[in-house]
């Protein structure tokens, strides 16, 4: 090897190292995932595409949880707290399907029976039943676990457009207990949680990258779409425009206080307590 | 007309059979009770839900006043996924669609109507409309809520 090669090489090595270099730092404004809220234990989960973390001060201070094996190589999709249940704790994503934590995230089991594959892109704590899980599997559907994950069973194909997020929500009138809402590519869609059917919750014609409810009054959905933040107070029949952060909103989660907690693409996290009227950038 | 009929209850008759003879005991349906629920059904239900519980027309489209139209109870609808006491709550008290623009009920209540014996009867004649599976995932939702009155 010549000493030009060798040269060569050694810029090219340094210029890949210093790129790991960057992109582990970049690593820390990766884009948030999903967001959601325990509010037995009064902690908020942050989920990038590879790393968990906890607050137990709305948002001011983080935890990392650290994550399976089997998370490792594979993307976290969707985070959700079990209702009534403290430190219950799930995660899902495709490639390692749902895994749950009964001890705040320190040990993980892989809860999967009764799912078609573990390519799970959405996941959903029902409001108010402890036990009660709503899982998608894009091209199979949407799935029903009511022993905290142990089985799973086939509920129905899920919306036309598919499901990007879920959430299940105790907003009255349903001839169940509750209602799911779906963001999809194509406007938010809902459902009455007996799977009787899916519906466009009024005309957002838009992809739809999160969608979550205000647990004080179950009415007003927020949805976030490449073109804006909505909020409905009519359970999702009219939107109006609100304001929202810099970045494109990615993951939401509203806290039993009512303040708006909205992920970023861009790795913020922001928060709201006059919702959404005016944010607050959070260290995450 | 005669012929029609008799076809009918024929019909009714091999689909209770089948339903008793093929499925294991935890989806039988009782006969005689279906065979009754089938009358009151035809008099009381057909009209909005179909002579065969096919449903309204285009059911899963709201109207102009954002009611949905009444939907089928036959193996193409939803009305299987329901436990005992949630049917027998929706036809005794009625359901009124959250988004439904006028104050009316989607579905009429029927308490005043129909005796708890007679609401027992269609239950168990739309039965005879679903699969087995659907009867399945049926029977356990009712025995899921039998068991945890939470859950109702």
């Amino acid at each position: 090897m010549t000493a030009t090669l060798q040269y060569k090489v050694g810029v090219f090595l340094a210029l890949i190292a210093t790129f790991m270099v960057a992109g582990a730092a970049a690593g820390a404004a990766e884009k948030i995932v999903a967001l959601t809220f325990d509010r037995e234990a009064n902690t908020l989960f942050l989920a990038r595409a590879h790393e968990l973390y906890r607050s137990n001060d709305e948002g001011r201070g983080w935890t990392k949880i650290s994550l399976p094996p089997s998370v490792q190589g594979n993307a976290i999709a969707a985070v959700a707290a079990s209702a009534k249940r403290k430190d219950m704790l799930y995660l899902a994503g495709p490639g390692f399907g749902v895994l749950r934590s009964s001890d705040n995230g320190r040990k993980w089991v892989a809860r999967n029976d009764g799912l078609p594959s573990r390519d799970v892109v959405a996941l959903a704590a029902h409001a108010d039943q402890p036990d009660t899980l709503y899982a998608y599997v894009p091209g199979k559907g949407a799935f029903r676990s009511q022993d905290a994950g142990v089985s799973w069973k086939w509920m129905d194909g899920g919306p036309r457009e598919g499901i990007g997020q879920l959430i299940h929500s105790n907003m009255p009138g349903s001839m169940q207990s509750g209602w799911l809402f779906a963001a999809t590519p194509n406007g938010v869609s809902r459902s009455m949680d007996c799977f009787c059917l899916w519906q466009d919750a009024g005309v957002l014609a838009a992809a739809v990258d999160a969608v979550s409810y205000d647990p004080r009054e179950p009415r007003h959905v927020y949805a976030a779409t490449a073109d804006g933040f909505f909020l409905s107070t009519d359970g999702g029949e009219q939107w109006t425009r609100i304001s929202m952060p810099a970045s494109r909103i990615t993951a939401l989660v509203i806290s039993p206080s009512g303040t708006v907690f909205a992920g970023t693409a861009d790795g913020g996290l922001y928060r709201s307590t006059d919702e959404a009227k005016s944010w607050e950038r959070m260290d995450a | 007309m005669r012929s029609v009929l008799l076809g009918g209850a024929i019909g009714l008759f091999a689909a209770i059979t089948a339903v008793r003879a093929g499925d294991d005991a935890p989806t039988a349906i009782d006969s005689e009770l279906a065979a009754s629920g089938r009358a009151v059904y035809r008099q009381h239900c057909a009209d909005c839900h179909g002579a065969r519980g096919e449903g309204a027309r285009a059911w899963r489209q709201r109207d102009a006043h954002g009611e949905l139209p009444a939907p089928p109870h036959d193996s193409q609808g939803h009305t299987w996924r329901h436990s005992d006491p949630m049917l027998d709550r929706i036809v005794a008290q009625g359901w009124r669609d959250p988004f439904n623009k006028t104050e009316r009920l989607s579905m009429p209540a029927f308490a005043g109507t129909l005796t708890p014996q007679e609401i027992r009867s269609i239950i168990a004649y739309l039965k005879t409309l679903w699969t087995p599976e659907q009867r399945q995932f049926q029977r356990e939702e009712s025995q899921r809520q039998s068991l945890s009155p939470a859950a109702r």
